[in-house]
C-alpha cells in the first residue's frame, strides 16, 4: 500500500510555485529521506501531507484520504517541526500527558524515558527550553506518538552532535520495534542516510530523484583525470557536476552508465573513477549549474 | 501496516474542549483582574440621592453589579477575539484536530467561560456588600439575595451569562473574520462606530433597533432564542470562513 | 567494529563483508544462524532495508541459505567460496591496479615481482 500519492499536486504563494507539478508515490513502512536545498518545497509538502495547507491544483492522497481537513488523517499522522506552537500554560509533563490523550497509540513509557534520559523535569515549561532542547522534546512527542505516518522536518536543529546521534539512535529502534512510515528531511544527508531506505530528492518544487538510498551510490561516478581524456569519457552522458583541478586535470560527475568493462579500459586510459558521496551528489544535484560556486567567479 | 486510528468528530471535540480549559487558563486569571478592577469603580455607587431637614439627615447610595457585568462582557469579546489569533488557532494543529473540531470546542470553551464570567459577575455584589459592609459607613444595606429572591437571583446569573456569551461570539466572529482578512481589523470598527454616527444623525435607527431587540426583552424564553439563534449564525458563519483557511507558522 | 562511512562503499556492500570476515574468523560455524537484518540494524544503527540487501548478497552466492520463517545460516562451504570469491575477485582487482600503477611509475614486471616478495618477508617478520 502506498502511504502518500501525489499526482502533478502544485502549491503557488502569490505568483510563486513552492511545488510544481510534483508527483510521487511513497510505500509504506520506510524510513524516507526528504532531500532539497532551501526553498526546493519541502516543508510546503509536508504542511500539504499534514493537513496543514490546501493544495493549489492537482491531486495528493495520504492514507488513501485526501488530507485537508481530515481528522482520520490527523489522528494518524504527526508532523514534528521546529516552529511548534506548544501551550505555555501547560508544563513539559503536562504536554505530554494532553498528547498522550489525543494520539491512540501513544506509548506513555517511551516518552517518560526519553523524558528522564535527556533530562528534562516536570516543572519546566517549553518557552524556557533552549533551541536544542526545544527540539529535543519535539521529538519526544514525534517518536512516542507512534503514528502510522510520522513528519520530521528538519528534526535536529539546534541539537549538539551527541544529541542528534541519540535522536537518529532511538528513531532506529523505535523503528524496528514499531515499523511505520517515516519522513526526515534534513540537511545533514551524510548524518541520516544510513537510516534511511529511500530517498526523495526535490528540486525546485518538483521531485528530481527517488529511489532507495543504496542504489544512490552507484547512480553516478566521479571520473578524474587529464581533461581531454575526461571529456572523451564523458561526451554524451549526463554532466552532473565539473571542476578543474590543477592544469590540464579535470573532476567531472556523471550518471553512472558504464559496465565493469568499461571501468577497466577507463582505467587504463588513465582516468581515475571514484564513487560519490551521497551527500555531494545531492549537492550536485540540486544545484542551479554544473560548475557549482566556481561558476560565480569564473 | 498499523491499522488506523478511526476517531469520532464528538471525542476529538471532548478532548480538545478539556485540553483548552488546562491551556487557556490564564484567561481566567485575567477574568479575576478585571472584574476586581470593576468591583472598584463599582464602590462610588452607580447613583445616590439625598435629603435632610434640620433633624434628620438621609442619603441613599445605589450600588450594582451593572460594571462588573460590563466588564466580564468585554473581557468574553477579546478573549474570543484571542483564540482566534494565530498563536492560538495553531496550538490546536500540535494534536489530532480539524476546523471543524477547533471551532466546536471553542465555541464550547466560551461557553464555560462564559458561565464562570457570568456567574462570577453576580458573586460579586456580595463581594461589594462585603467591603462596604468593613469599609463604608453604611447603616442599611439591602438587595437581592439568593434566600430572599432566589429566582430573580438565578435569572440574573442566567442572563448575564448568555450577555457574556453573546458577546464572546461576536468577538469570535470579529476575530476569525480578521483572521482571513486583516482589512477587517479597520472595516469592522468604522461599521461599529459609524452605526453609531449615523444614529447621532438621526438618519437611522439601526444601533438602536438592535439594542432594543436583545437587551430589552421581557420574556425569557423569547430572550433564550434570540441569544441562541444569534450566537448560532456568528458560530456556524465563523466556522464556514475558517473552514479553509491554512494554518501558516 | 565501526564502518566506514566516508560514504565511497556502499553500506551493505560493507555489511557483506564484515560478515564474510565474522565467518572467516570462526564466529560463525556451518550451519549456524547468522544476524537477522534488525540485529545488523542495531548493532550498525543502519535502516534494516540496507542490512537485508547485505545479507541477500551473500545468499545470492549461496554463501548463506534461507530457511522460510527462522532466517539465515551459514553454508557448509561458506568459508571456501569467501576465498575463493576474495581470491579471484578482490586480489584480482588489487593486483591489476598494482600493475597498472606500476606501468605508470615506469616499475619492470621483474621489480615488481621482487617489491612483492620483499613486502611478503616484511609480513612474516611482523
Amino acid at each position: 500500500m502506498n502511504v502518500i500519492e501525489c499526482n502533478r499536486l502544485t502549491k503557488a504563494y502569490g505568483g510563486a510555485k513552492a511545488l510544481n507539478n510534483l508527483s510521487f508515490k511513497l510505500e509504506e513502512n520506510k524510513i524516507i529521506g526528504l532531500i532539497g536545498r532551501n526553498g526546493a518545497g519541502k516543508t510546503t509538502l509536508l504542511k500539504i501531507i499534514a493537513g496543514f495547507m490546501k493544495e493549489t491544483s492537482g491531486e495528493i492522497q495520504v492514507l488513501a484520504e485526501k488530507p485537508f481537513n481530515n481528522l482520520t488523517v490527523s489522528a494518524n499522522v504527526i508532523f514534528i517541526h521546529d516552529q511548534m506552537n506548544l501551550p505555555t500554560a501547560l508544563n513539559l509533563k503536562e504536554i505530554l500527558q494532553a498528547a498522550a490523550r489525543f494520539y491512540e497509540n501513544w506509548d506513555d513509557e517511551l516518552a517518560n524515558r526519553l523524558f528522564d534520559y535527556f533530562s528534562f523535569n516536570s516543572s519546566q515549561h517549553y518557552q524556557g527550553l533552549s533551541k536544542g532542547m526545544k527540539s529535543t522534546f519535539h521529538m519526544i512527542l514525534g517518536l512516542s506518538a507512534r503514528c502510522s505516518l510520522t513528519l520530521f522536518d528538519e528534526p535536529t536543529t539546534g541539537m549538539d552532535a551527541a544529541v542528534r546521534k541519540d535522536f537518529y539512535r532511538a528513531l532506529l529502534k523505535d523503528y524496528i520495534a514499531h515499523p511505520r512510515t517515516i519522513i526526515i528531511s534534513s540537511h545533514h544527508l551524510n548524518e541520516i542516510e544510513d537510516l534511511l531506505e529511500d530517498i526523495l530528492l526535490i528540486k525546485d518544487g518538483k521531485e528530481y530523484l527517488h529511489l532507495p538510498v543504496a542504489d544512490l551510490k552507484e547512480w553516478a561516478i566521479g571520473l578524474q583525470g587529464k581533461t581531454a581524456v575526461v571529456d572523451e569519457w564523458t561526451q554524451n552522458q549526463e554532466v552532473i557536476f565539473t571542476k578543474s583541478i590543477g592544469i590540464d586535470q579535470s573532476y567531472v560527475v556523471v550518471r553512472n552508465h558504464f559496465s565493469e568493462a568499461d571501468w577497466q579500459t577507463a582505467r587504463t586510459a588513465g582516468v581515475v573513477l571514484t564513487p560519490v558521496t551521497s551527500s555531494d551528489l545531492c549537492v550536485y544535484l540540486t544545484s542551479k549549474t554544473t560548475g557549482g560556486i566556481d561558476d560565480v567567479f569564473n | 501496516m498499523m491499522s488506523l486510528t478511526k476517531v469520532r468528530l464528538t471525542d476529538v471535540v471532548k478532548k480538545q474542549y478539556a485540553y483548552k480549559l488546562k491551556a487557556y487558563i490564564q484567561v481566567f486569571t485575567t477574568l479575576i483582574a478585571l472584574q476586581l478592577l470593576a468591583i472598584f469603580f463599582s464602590l462610588n455607587g452607580v447613583g445616590s440621592m439625598g435629603s435632610s431637614s434640620e433633624s434628620l439627615e438621609m442619603d441613599v447610595h445605589y450600588y450594582s453589579a451593572d460594571i462588573v457585568v460590563f466588564f466580564t462582557m468585554l473581557w468574553s469579546f477579546i478573549i474570543a477575539i484571542l483564540i482566534t489569533t494565530k498563536a492560538y488557532r495553531n496550538d490546536d494543529f500540535v494534536f489530532v484536530t480539524n476546523r471543524v473540531s477547533s471551532n466546536l470546542s471553542n465555541a464550547l470553551f466560551l461557553l464555560t467561560a462564559s458561565v464562570i464570567g457570568g456567574v462570577t459577575a453576580i458573586m460579586s455584589s456580595y463581594l461589594m456588600k462585603v467591603i462596604m459592609y468593613f469599609f463604608v459607613d453604611a447603616q442599611y444595606l439591602n438587595g437581592t439575595s439568593i434566600m430572599a429572591a432566589p429566582m430573580e437571583w438565578l435569572l440574573g446569573i442566567f442572563s448575564t451569562t448568555c450577555y457574556v456569551f453573546l458577546l464572546g461570539a461576536l468577538g469570535y466572529w470579529v476575530g476569525t473574520l480578521i483572521q482571513i482578512n486583516k482589512a477587517f481589523a479597520l472595516l469592522l470598527p468604522a461599521l461599529f462606530f459609524g452605526a453609531f454616527i449615523v444614529e447621532g444623525t438621526g438618519t437611522a435607527k439601526l444601533v438602536s433597533t438592535v439594542y432594543d431587540f436583545i437587551f430589552t426583552e421581557s420574556s425569557i424564553l423569547l430572550f433564550i432564542v434570540k441569544i441562541i439563534v444569534i450566537a448560532g449564525l456568528l458560530f456556524s458563519s465563523s466556522m464556514v470562513f475558517s473552514n479553509r483557511m491554512e494554518v501558516k507558522q | 567494529m565501526i564502518l566506514n562511512l566516508d560514504g565511497t562503499k556502499p553500506i551493505y556492500l560493507q555489511i557483506s563483508e564484515w560478515l564474510e570476515r565474522e565467518i572467516l574468523n570462526g564466529n560463525f560455524e556451518s550451519d549456524q544462524k547468522i544476524y537477522s537484518q534488525y540485529q545488523l540494524a542495531e548493532i550498525f544503527n543502519i535502516n534494516p532495508a540496507t542490512a537485508a540487501k547485505g545479507l541477500n548478497i551473500l545468499a545470492d552466492e549461496n554463501i548463506l541459505y534461507k530457511k522460510r520463517g527462522l532466517g539465515m545460516f551459514v553454508a557448509s562451504t561458506a568459508k571456501e567460496m569467501i576465498l575463493d570469491k576474495r581470491k579471484n575477485q578482490t586480489l584480482k582487482r588489487l593486483v591489476t591496479e598494482i600493475v597498472l600503477e606500476a606501468e605508470r611509475l615506469k616499475v619492470s614486471k621483474q621489480e615488481l615481482i621482487e617489491m612483492i616478495k620483499a613486502a611478503d618477508i616484511g609480513e612474516v617478520e611482523q
